[in-house]
């Protein structure tokens, strides 16, 4: 049984971040931020705004993943204190 | 062009290879030895059962038509994912503290094991579910349409829907698990995940450098409005297709199905919580080329929701279109038996089993009996399901984009997300709210959105649909109270969600939840600060062992009803035989069943043969409490230890303190009796002698009656002085005090004991001070403790030139009479000793009294609220000092309020 505590500090802050990424995401992926970045241009051939659709994405993962690294790190090392 | 019988012959290798993987771990995870199975990877490859052929087919079609709006079916999820994986977190915590079987298993479990709730869910997730897989029957059967150039879609897409049904049973309800996992399913969901991402990325590929010559090309001379798919791309649509599929990914019960239930390790989310957008944006990535690709090279009537399929067999790659396919048919496939399963799980559990129950309950109990019911109702839920879908693609005519027949089923499950949101946050949820806010928003669903679908084939005729029923505009379905202006899918999602969450809130606000509510909203609320194992235990029943033994052997088999007995036994510390009906056990049986058959179920089995005592809202009250009283309970507890330990101290101190007073009181008697008997000893005998004859003259006579005299009064002065002491000590000695002249005191003294000092040759040295301090005092005991403390300094003085100083002195409000003699004094050790009764200084002859003098002294200063003390001078000399307060500073009546003085301790 997997008993990770939920309130650690580490855990908590953790769950802060995430919740300011996803946040962010919002932010960026909707109006009226996302009308902003709505341009003609082209970046490369490409229609910005589906570089900067699938930039914004790229870049969200990449947090999650880092956050996702950290928990379980902190897991780890709760788990080899135990 | 490619063959049918090639196709064919594909799938049908290709399934039994599914067939044989599912299996094989089946079989490995029986023997415990499926390691590698319980990673994260495996797990998240099993989330993306979200990606059906509505991905793999739909969202190149949507992107043909509407631009990049594709995107927020993936947005939505990955939102929910990066940023909200601790929802999920919560939702497989309760999911496995609960044996949750199922979306409906949960609500309903949520609000007091409600059996209508897990009716109601059922039905919204049956109705929802079945467009959806209409929708893959669709993809399916145009795909092969098109490989086969065949033209009759209902005889394929019945053998379709029939061969999936046979597929699903087969993969689904082989056995069935306590735990509703289904690791064989799983894994080969997984290969298909990889399957279908493969695929698409091929044909994207392809497209982009196989067709075109790179990004840049395929967007060369494309308009910005089929990129964009009009002006207004960010507008209302955008955020409520990303509401949809946010709330898709949590709520479908294919969805909770792969990310709650068969959930083996709650770690393995935050691997999930990037790795599901990663592969989402894998899947998404080519989805825009493929679609623009596809509009250049494709004629106009080629059918975008196909332009997967379309463009490798355009350009003659057979191989690629039969990957392709391949592709379609794993999302298909792996969608349909998913959801399958789910909704059947559903269907059996929380329709069927209820309904069985009241039937069974007269006839013959088998072991097993439950467990056959249970696997035949799965079985026939699952035909009944995709007969279903059929039934819907017939009736929607298999015409319609399969986007827009997605999102119907979307907004169909997002009537879950009140209550299911609200069920695990908020504890004033209540089972009204959820029935009011579902049952509201199920029907404005079905009436704006899921019936307008069949275009006026079902229910809903044409003519309501364009002018109202009964032609009152005001009730078009999509254009409901007037709101005109929306797209129709925000229409019915405002109104449907709206007046749900609306309604659910308002209706808890309003209602009182039932007792078990109570206990379940507190152990789902707060499902990460209760342990694990307690949770059940709060249900009070009673029930004979027979009978839940007999209960467990006909819903989970002979064999691992008596292995779940024979453990309870064990831990209970039995060997053999049945447990103690324990309310533990109880609750654990109850626990087990619902792993099989839901736990609105589990709980009607058992409260029928567990005495049916409800738990009442009082007991619920104290349950909560005690926790509470405990902590309070054990907080007294450490104060009153301390308390106690205080007590005790004190305690052995007074005890010491009375043992000192107890050889006080006893030494005190014999000095009394010794100083007593001396006096009396003379007399007796000189009064014998009186007595005894004539031969004593006349002279001798009256010498000593003189000394029977001197020792009667010696003895009555003893007595007067005895209870003077008495009296003092006890605090009941009157002593009115008022202002005295100390200069005058002193010399009253000194003129009364002027012979005593002349006969000693002592020099007096006493200067009067001038003022003259004035105390409060009764002059009387003053002028006699002057006379004890003088006449000792005069009596115990031996110094060649004796010589006595009297000094007065003021310290604040503190008068200070200092008797000073170079006698020699008393050491500092005979300091305190001298004040107790009957102890004469080490200077002193037998014969100078009791011994009285000083303890009088002292006992009449303190009544008087002063002191008398030994007091040394810097040279180590000592002298006597008496204390006391100067008259009219306000501590006049200091001797009422000075306790009984305590001579040494």
């Amino acid at each position: 049984m997997n008993t990770t505590p939920d309130h650690g500090p580490e855990q908590r802050r953790l769950r802060d971040r995430s919740a300011v990424v996803l946040l962010l995401g919002l932010l960026l992926l909707m109006p009226p931020l996302a009308i902003v970045f709505h341009l003609e241009t082209k970046i490369a051939g490409i229609p910005f705004t589906l570089v900067y659709l699938f930039g914004v994405w790229a870049i969200l993962i990449l947090a999650a993943m880092r956050i996702s690294r950290r928990m379980q790190d902190d897991e780890q090392s709760v788990e080899d204190r135990e | 062009m490619l063959s049918v019988d090639l196709v064919l012959l594909v799938c049908g290798v290709y399934v039994a290879l599914l067939f044989a993987i599912a299996f094989f771990v089946d079989r490995r995870t029986r023997q415990g030895r499926m390691q590698w199975l319980h990673s994260p990877v495996i797990y998240t490859l099993s989330i993306s059962v979200y990606c059906t052929s509505w991905t793999f087919y739909g969202a190149v079609g949507s992107a043909a038509r509407n631009g990049l709006e594709f995107i927020t079916i993936y947005l939505g999820p990955t939102l929910v994912f990066i940023g909200w994986w601790w929802l999920l977190r919560k939702l497989v915590r309760i999911g496995r503290r609960n044996r949750i079987t199922s979306i409906a298993d949960l609500i309903s479990s949520r609000f007091g094991k409600s059996p209508s709730l897990a009716v109601l869910v059922t039905l919204i997730a049956l109705v929802a579910t079945t467009p959806y897989i209409a929708l893959q029957l669709q993809s399916m059967t145009r795909a092969y349409l098109l490989i086969a150039a065949e033209s009759d879609g209902t005889k394929v897409a019945f053998w379709i829907a029939a061969g999936m049904a046979v597929f699903t049973i087969l993969f689904g309800t082989r056995n069935l698990d306590a735990n509703e996992r289904h690791h064989g399913v799983v894994a080969a969901i997984a290969v298909e995940a990889i399957v279908k991402l493969f695929a698409l990325i091929a044909v994207g590929i392809f497209a982009v450098y196989g067709i075109a010559s790179g990004f840049g090309d395929v967007f060369n001379d494309v308009p910005a409005e089929v990129v964009y798919g009009g002006d207004e791309i960010f507008g209302p649509r955008w955020v409520a297709l990303t509401f949809l599929s946010a709330t898709a990914i949590i709520c479908l019960p294919r969805q909770f199905q792969v990310t709650v239930v068969e959930n083996i390790d709650e770690r393995h989310l935050s691997t999930a919580s990037w790795l599901f957008p990663l592969y989402l944006f894998g899947m998404s990535i080519f989805i825009m080329p493929i679609a623009i690709v596809g509009l250049k090279v494709l004629p106009a009537t080629a059918n975008p929701d196909l332009y997967v399929l379309t463009l490798p067999l355009s350009e003659g790659r057979e191989e690629l279109a039969l990957l392709a396919f391949l592709g379609g048919f794993s999302s298909a496939t792996s969608m349909v038996i998913v959801a399958a399963i789910a909704v059947s799980t559903m269907v059996s559990n929380h329709v069927v089993m209820p309904v069985a129950l009241n039937f069974m309950s007269s006839g013959r109990e088998v072991s097993g009996d439950v467990r056959s019911l249970l696997l035949t109702s799965r079985r026939i839920s699952i035909a009944v399901v995709l007969g279903l879908g059929f039934l819907y693609f017939q009736l929607s005519g298999g015409s319609g984009a399969l986007a827009s027949i997605g999102l119907i089923a979307f907004t169909g499950v997002a009537q879950l997300l009140p209550s299911l949101i609200g069920g695990i946050f908020w504890r004033g949820a209540t089972r009204s709210g959820a029935l009011a806010g579902m049952i509201a928003g199920f029907l404005l669903w079905a009436y704006t959105l899921f019936l307008p679908s069949f275009e006026g084939a079902f229910l809903l005729s044409a003519s309501v649909l364009q002018d109202g029923p009964w032609g009152i505009e005001f009730l078009r379905p999509q254009a409901l109270f007037g709101l005109t202006e929306l797209d129709p899918l925000v229409h019915a999602l405002i109104w449907s969600v709206g007046i749900n969450l609306v309604l659910f809130l308002t209706v808890s606000v309003a209602s009182e939840p039932r007792s078990l509510e109570r206990l379940q909203s507190a152990l789902f609320v707060d499902v990460f600060r209760i342990d694990a194992g307690e949770a059940a235990s709060f249900a009070p029943a009673s029930a004979s062992a027979e009978d839940l033994f007999i209960l467990a052997q006909r819903i989970l088999g002979t064999t691992p009803a008596r292995r779940l007995f024979d453990e309870m036994v064990r831990t209970q510390g039995g060997t053999s035989g049945l447990p103690m009906p324990t309310e533990a056990v109880i609750a654990r049986l109850e626990r087990e069943l619902a792993g099989s058959v839901g736990a609105a179920s589990a709980h009607a089995m058992v409260a029928r043969i567990a005495s049916d005592r409800t738990v009442g809202m009082t007991e619920l009250i104290d349950i909560a409490d005690e926790t509470q009283q405990l902590i309070e309970t054990s907080r007294q507890l450490s104060e009153k230890s301390v308390e106690l330990e205080q007590t005790a101290v004190q305690l052995r101190k007074a005890n010491d303190r009375l043992r000192i007073l107890d050889a006080q009181k006893d030494e005190f008697l014999t000095q009394v009796s010794h100083e007593l008997r001396t006096p009396m000893t003379s007399i007796r005998s000189f009064s014998e002698i009186l007595l005894g004859g004539d031969e004593v003259g006349d002279t001798d006579r009256r010498r000593f009656i003189s000394i029977i005299q001197d020792e009667s009064l010696r003895l009555t002065r003893l007595l007067d002085e005895i209870l003077d002491i008495s009296r003092l000590e006890a605090g009941t000695a009157d002593l009115p005090t008022m202002p005295v002249d100390t200069n005058a005191a002193v010399n009253s003294v000194l003129a009364s004991i002027s012979g005593l000092i002349q006969d000693n040759g002592i020099r007096i040295d006493f200067e009067a001070s001038l003022p003259a301090p004035v105390v409060n005092a009764n002059p009387d005991r003053l002028h006699q403790v002057l006379v004890n403390l003088l006449s000792n300094a005069v009596k115990y003085n031996q110094a060649a030139d004796p010589e006595i100083k009297i000094r007065l002195g003021q310290v604040a409000t503190d008068v200070l009479i200092d008797v000073i003699d170079n006698g020699g004094g008393i050491s500092q050790a005979e300091a305190e000793i001298v004040f107790q009764k009957f102890i004469r200084g080490e200077r002193a002859n037998v014969n100078q009294g009791a011994g009285l003098g000083l303890p009088i002294s002292r006992a009449i200063m303190r009544t008087m609220g002063g002191d008398l003390t030994a007091e040394f001078t810097s040279d180590g000399r000592s002298f006597f000092r008496a204390r006391l307060t100067a008259a009219g500073t306000g501590t006049t009546s200091a001797a009422a309020a000075m306790p009984a003085v305590q001579t040494t301790s």
